[in-house]
């Protein structure tokens, strides 16, 4: 696991761009959403709290959810996959050093983020206390059953798919209530999008910054949807993985 | 029985395929009803035209492709059921693949230390670029090595665990034949040293004629001959004969239409 990590950890160091993913995308992000969001809600300054915080753990979520499908990816363009798949590592092993890699990134982007919403906008990410943990969690949770759900659809169908590792997140984007309170749906849009955990994780977080109280029945609904994606996740991975193997594609990729 | 180290029994693969053929509904045999077994300090040639199912045959000994009959047995074990038990002392290396392009070659080598827990990580890469010449590239990114010099890195990745059985898949393909000459000979070098078993696959005679002792030539996913390149060349051209031709037999066996053994 540590030797896939390890893979990525230099490659980030070798490569600006890379560099890029890690700092310059999120900060640049939030000073630009994070000043319009300031501009805008001169009055109710909960608008500009509540769109920073969101763009903050929007943030984490895709950046872990593209991460772990574009370092496999990685594996495939620098046609290294092969000896990967020929060492003694399992399957599991290998995405689990993905998840790693991914959640070293994202700490640190947080913490980048932290400083720079702390220091324009007087914005503290502590402020959401123990709820942040809880939060997180379950941000990375529903963004690790994205990314196995992409390494899935790469090993199947290549790295034509590969887009789709940023199309996902963008399109879901919206549906997520991110940015906004989820009554401003219409009703029939809320029930379905009830069932995307993030959209427990967005409320749950307004309602801690609004009330300083964690809203433990979003938590939850989040963890258990969030359970039910991730072993979705797991299962459409082992059936793709076991067609390539069958067919003998993966060592075409 | 318990001295050869691999074990393959017949091994059947067969791929789903555009065009229906007589023999299926849309299926292609690449991997037919192979039998063979490598003993402990063997380096056996797995000769064949492209096509005829060397790299099949190689994957399914790895584990990455599932065969649909047939049995792999590696060190005693099932493939199946210790695959990673196994692959901890076998490595593989092909020409077509290469160390992730953007780390150095050390980084890349010490990354592949880990996946195969090599303890003492260091000292062996450096014992190994050095045997290979390579000492000096050690800083250099991959991406920035000749094709030879990749060609030399990829064998070090493929001896980094002292693998007990190393399958090399045409890992001197397209390289000039000075590089394949100085390669195979280092190998048999090293080979002599640990006494490990090789498989070495290659659609070129001339190589398979210098690095192996046992020869199995593959067609249409079947074997046509097996034996020494000397016993090849007698039995196959019919012939008496001190030098081993590997040539004529190639093609012959290559052009035979009839039944195979
Ligand atoms: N994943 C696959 N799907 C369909 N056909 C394949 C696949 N892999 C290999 N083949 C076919 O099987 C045959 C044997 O291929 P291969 O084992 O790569 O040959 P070799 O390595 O001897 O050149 C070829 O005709 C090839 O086109
Ligand atoms: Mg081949």
């Amino acid at each position: 696991m540590w030797g896939i990590a390890l893979r990525h950890i230099f490659l980030t160091m070798h490569q600006l761009e890379r560099f890029a993913d890690l700092f310059i995308f999120p900060i640049v992000g939030l000073l630009l959403w994070g000043f319009l969001s300031q501009s805008v809600a001169f009055a109710s300054s909960n608008l500009a709290v509540f769109f920073i915080g969101g763009l903050i753990l929007w943030t984490m979520f895709e950046r872990v959810g593209t991460g772990i499908g574009i370092d496999f990816m990685w594996d495939i363009w620098e046609r290294n996959l092969m000896n990967v798949l020929a060492s003694p590592i399992t399957l599991v092993e290998h995405i689990g050093g993905l998840v790693w890699v991914s959640i070293i990134k994202v700490i640190i982007s947080i913490a980048a983020m932290w400083l720079i919403a702390a220091l324009f906008y007087g914005f503290n990410l502590g402020s959401l206390g123990s709820s942040l943990v809880f939060l997180w969690a379950n941000i990375v949770i529903f963004a690790v059953s994205l990314g196995i759900f992409n390494v899935a659809l790469i090993i199947r169908y290549g790295h034509i798919l590969g887009p789709l590792t940023w199309i996902i997140p963008f399109a879901i984007q919206p549906f997520t209530a991110a940015f906004y309170p989820v009554s401003i749906f219409p009703p029939y849009v809320q029930k379905i999008v009830y069932f995307l955990p993030l959209v427990h994780v967005f409320e749950g977080m307004r309602y801690t910054l609004s009330t300083g109280k964690l809203d433990l029945v979003r938590l939850e609904t989040a963890f258990v949807l969030n359970i039910f994606y991730f072993v979705l996740a797991i299962a459409f991975f082992s059936y793709m993985f076991s067609i390539v193997r069958k067919r003998g594609t993966v060592a075409k990729l | 029985m318990t001295t050869k180290l691999l074990e393959v029994e017949n091994l059947t693969k067969k791929f789903p395929s555009s065009v229906k053929t007589s023999e299926g509904k849309g299926e292609f045999t690449a991997v037919d009803d192979i039998s063979f077994s490598v003993s402990a300090g063997e380096i056996v040639g797995l000769l064949g035209p492209n096509g005829a199912g060397k790299s099949t045959t190689i994957n399914c000994l790895l584990g990455v492709i599932k065969p649909d009959s047939g049995s792999v047995t590696v060190f005693g074990m099932d493939l199946q059921k210790k695959r990673t038990e196994i692959m901890q002392k076998v490595n593989y290396c092909s020409a077509e693949y290469n160390l992730p392009w953007h780390l150095t070659v050390y980084e890349a080598l010490l990354v592949f230390c880990h996946l195969y827990s090599v303890k003492n990580a260091k000292e062996r890469i450096s014992e190994l670029l050095g045997l290979f010449e390579l000492e000096d590239l050690r800083n250099k990114a991959v991406r920035e090595l000749s094709f030879g010099q990749r060609a030399r890195a990829n064998l070090v990745k493929s001896l980094l665990n002292r693998p007990r059985l190393l399958l090399l898949d045409e890992p001197m393909a397209s390289m000039d034949p000075d590089i394949v000459d100085k390669g195979i000979k280092l190998l048999k070098k090293i080979q002599k040293e640990n006494g490990m078993s090789i498989i070495y696959t290659s659609h070129n005679m001339w190589e398979i004629e210098q690095v192996a002792s046992n020869v199995i030539f593959i067609n249409h996913g079947k074997v046509m001959a097996q034996g020494s390149p000397l016993e090849l060349t007698k039995q196959e051209l019919k012939l008496e004969t001190k030098e081993p031709d590997l040539r004529e037999v190639f093609i012959r066996l290559t052009r035979r239409k009839e039944k195979p053994l």
